[in-house]
């Protein structure tokens, strides 16, 4: 009876699974709370047939006994036991039955991400008469994120993304002349790294990360749908150059004993930016002074998702012709990420100084988003608004030539949770650069999902 | 009566996979069950739920925060050569929402967004293992050095380990999983 409680059970999360999501009426919760509760009755009326001579001996409520294994370095097997699991748990088949907890090596999982998006913006004047606005649909991100677990104490992790782009492939023969980039996707490793966990206060990694000095660099990476807004903020923009936002090189993070406050703490050395400096240094480093970060963060017990840190880089960049630059990032950032509400502030300051030279100057950049989940009925919809600024000065040679910009803008927005995996939102951004520069101003939707 | 009952689990669509409908569940459990006496000689209520780890786990008492960082995945290790496994009951089960509701503060959509979002984000290679009943739980409890499980405290069987919280155990006043 056991078995064909749990193999109905079994059954009906699987099909479950099987199924597209869809709109779940009262009726359909009420009678999956009756089954299960049916199954439950039926459990505990098998445990007290089972254990009736027992009980009604000794006069008490009847109590399954479970034996337990001797302590031993490696598990044993459980009893016939099947497990299933959801996104982002523990079986690497969703929906797929799992014989047994005992972990196998290598075990390689796949997860992802993607977004569809549609414009209607308008990117500024391109001349006296007319505006240039663009809308259409565009296809987002597609990231692909793998996970492998070698070890009890070791796992890889990689992260793939295609992205759409007008310049990535090579021109067919024929084309016009100078067109020799045409239209495709990108492929790009965004992240591959390989860590050994030796507990909770020490684990060391090698790879390619999103440099840990910023918290949505972190947090979000390519995954559009984890992200309340559409867009990332500018200062993280992938391609955008302010902050560097990849990272080769090695890592060691961890807790630090610190009762109540929960500091953790990150050590890094690494190539650096590359030549483009919105690129990390993947090949080698362009120079023979490594890059070297130091974050530290506080997640403590009260507030509960309360989480403040800051975070200080190092590096010295050669650009083409040989000019050398040295380079400086502090930064800090407040979130609270609860939905009710949500708040997410960064700050970071760059100093750049030319070898040579005494002339320093300093950048800055800093957002605020806050968001917020209706309550009740409305619990599906996170209306959002969020500040952005950057500020670039002219004596910043590297940054001017690097196309980095000054900017201030906002969106504001709503995202609607279509299901527990997949998200609609849209959105209103408008963005003004320089005095001389044509602003931005449209309307962005997105839908983003994982699967 | 098997094909039968196969037959209705599988016309049942698919809930809790859509499910920011279904947040939180009212208990259903045994809220009126007599209290029982549970091996540890505690007096335990059904209405609790109970922290399970084998008995040689040399931990006896956890304070909430540090249930809620080992739950939150923050803590992962019991020592250098002990990783924690946690074990969650399915969706709808009352353990599960005892433990959202109190701990993780979030409800079902939240708990598997923060449980891929960390995946994604690295600092943990899985999630929770799900586990359908509270034997299942605890069968697995004692074959898994280092697990631990969250079941009804009527249900725990001889021979496994209750945690207290905040030096208390289930059925004891102002026990914090109720």
């Amino acid at each position: 009876m056991h078995r064909l409680t749990r193999a109905c059970a079994i059954g009906l999360f699987v099909f479950w699974g099987r199924l597209p999501a869809q709109e779940t009426s009262s009726d359909q919760g009420r009678l999956i709370q009756e089954l299960m509760a049916r199954i439950d009755h039926l459990e505990k009326r098998v445990a007290e047939l089972e254990n009736q001579p027992k009980a009604v001996a000794q006069g008490v409520a009847p109590r399954a006994v479970v034996p337990v294994a001797p302590p031993t370095s490696a598990p044993a097997p459980p009893p016939q036991p099947s497990m299933e699991q959801m996104p982002g748990m523990e079986n690497p088949q969703p929906n797929i039955p799992v014989e047994t907890p005992v972990p196998v090596y290598p075990s390689l999982r796949f997860a992802g991400f993607s977004d569809f998006d549609f414009e209607a913006a308008d990117r500024g004047f391109t001349g006296p008469d007319h505006h240039a606005t663009n809308s259409g649909f565009t296809e987002g991100q597609f990231t692909l994120h793998m996970t492998s677990v070698l070890s009890q104490k070791e796992a890889f992790f990689g992260e793939m993304t295609l992205s759409a782009r007008n310049d990535s492939g090579t021109a067919p023969a024929g084309s016009p002349a100078g067109s020799h980039l045409e239209p495709g996707f990108n492929a790009e490793l965004e992240r591959s790294i390989i860590s050994y966990n030796y507990n909770d206060h020490l684990r060391l990694s090698f790879g390619r990360y999103h440099t840990p000095i910023n918290y949505w660099n972190i947090a979000f990476h390519h995954g559009q749908w984890l992200q309340t807004t559409v867009s990332r903020p500018e200062m993280v923009q992938v391609g955008g150059g302010f902050i560097p936002v990849h990272f080769v090189g090695g890592l060691l993070e961890g807790s630090l004993p610190s009762g109540p406050l929960n500091l953790n703490y990150s050590i890094g050395v690494g190539n650096g930016r590359g030549e483009v400096i919105s690129r990390g240094g993947d090949f080698a480093d362009i120079n023979n002074n490594r890059a070297w970060l130091v974050s530290i963060f506080a997640k403590p017990d009260h507030p509960y998702r309360l989480q403040v840190g800051g975070a200080a880089y190092r590096d010295e960049i050669t650009l083409l012709g040989d000019h050398n630059f040295r380079e400086w990032i502090q930064s800090g950032h407040i979130v609270w990420a609860k939905e009710n509400p949500e708040l997410i502030a960064e700050f970071a300051n760059i100093s750049h100084q030319e070898v040579g030279s005494s002339v320093q100057s300093n950048s800055q950049a800093w957002y605020v988003q806050t968001a917020y989940r209706l309550p009740g009925a409305g619990r599906l919809w996170k209306p959002y608004y969020r500040f952005e600024h950057i500020h670039v000065p002219a004596s910043d040679t590297l940054f001017k030539d690097a196309a980095v910009k000054s900017l201030a803008g906002s969106v504001a927005g709503i995202r609607f949770d279509i299901s527990s995996f997949a998200a609609f939102k849209l959105e209103y951004r408008y963005q003004r650069r320089q005095r001389d520069e044509p602003r931005l101003r449209g309307v962005f939707a997105q839908t983003s999902f994982t699967f | 009566m098997r094909f039968a009952l196969t037959f209705i689990l599988l016309a049942v669509p698919p809930v809790w996979s859509a499910s920011l409908d279904l947040e939180v569940q009212r208990p259903r459990l045994l809220m009126a069950s007599a209290v029982r006496v549970a091996a540890s000689g505690a007096v335990t209520a059904s209405g609790d739920i109970a922290i399970v780890v084998r008995p040689d786990l040399p931990i006896d008492t956890l304070s909430f925060a540090e249930l809620r960082k080992l739950l939150i995945g923050d803590r992962q290790f019991w020592s250098s050569s002990l990783r924690v496994t946690l074990l969650m009951r399915a969706p709808v089960a009352r353990e599960r929402d005892v433990i959202l509701k109190t701990i993780y503060q979030m409800s079902e959509a939240q708990f598997r967004q923060f449980w891929i979002s960390k995946v994604f984000r690295a600092e943990a290679t899985n999630g929770p293992k799900v586990v359908f009943s509270n034997e299942m739980a605890t069968e697995l409890v004692a074959a898994i050095p280092g697990a631990v499980a969250f079941v009804d405290a009527a249900k725990v069987p001889q021979g496994l380990k209750v945690l207290r919280i905040d030096g208390r155990l289930p059925g004891e006043k102002g026990y914090a999983l109720r």
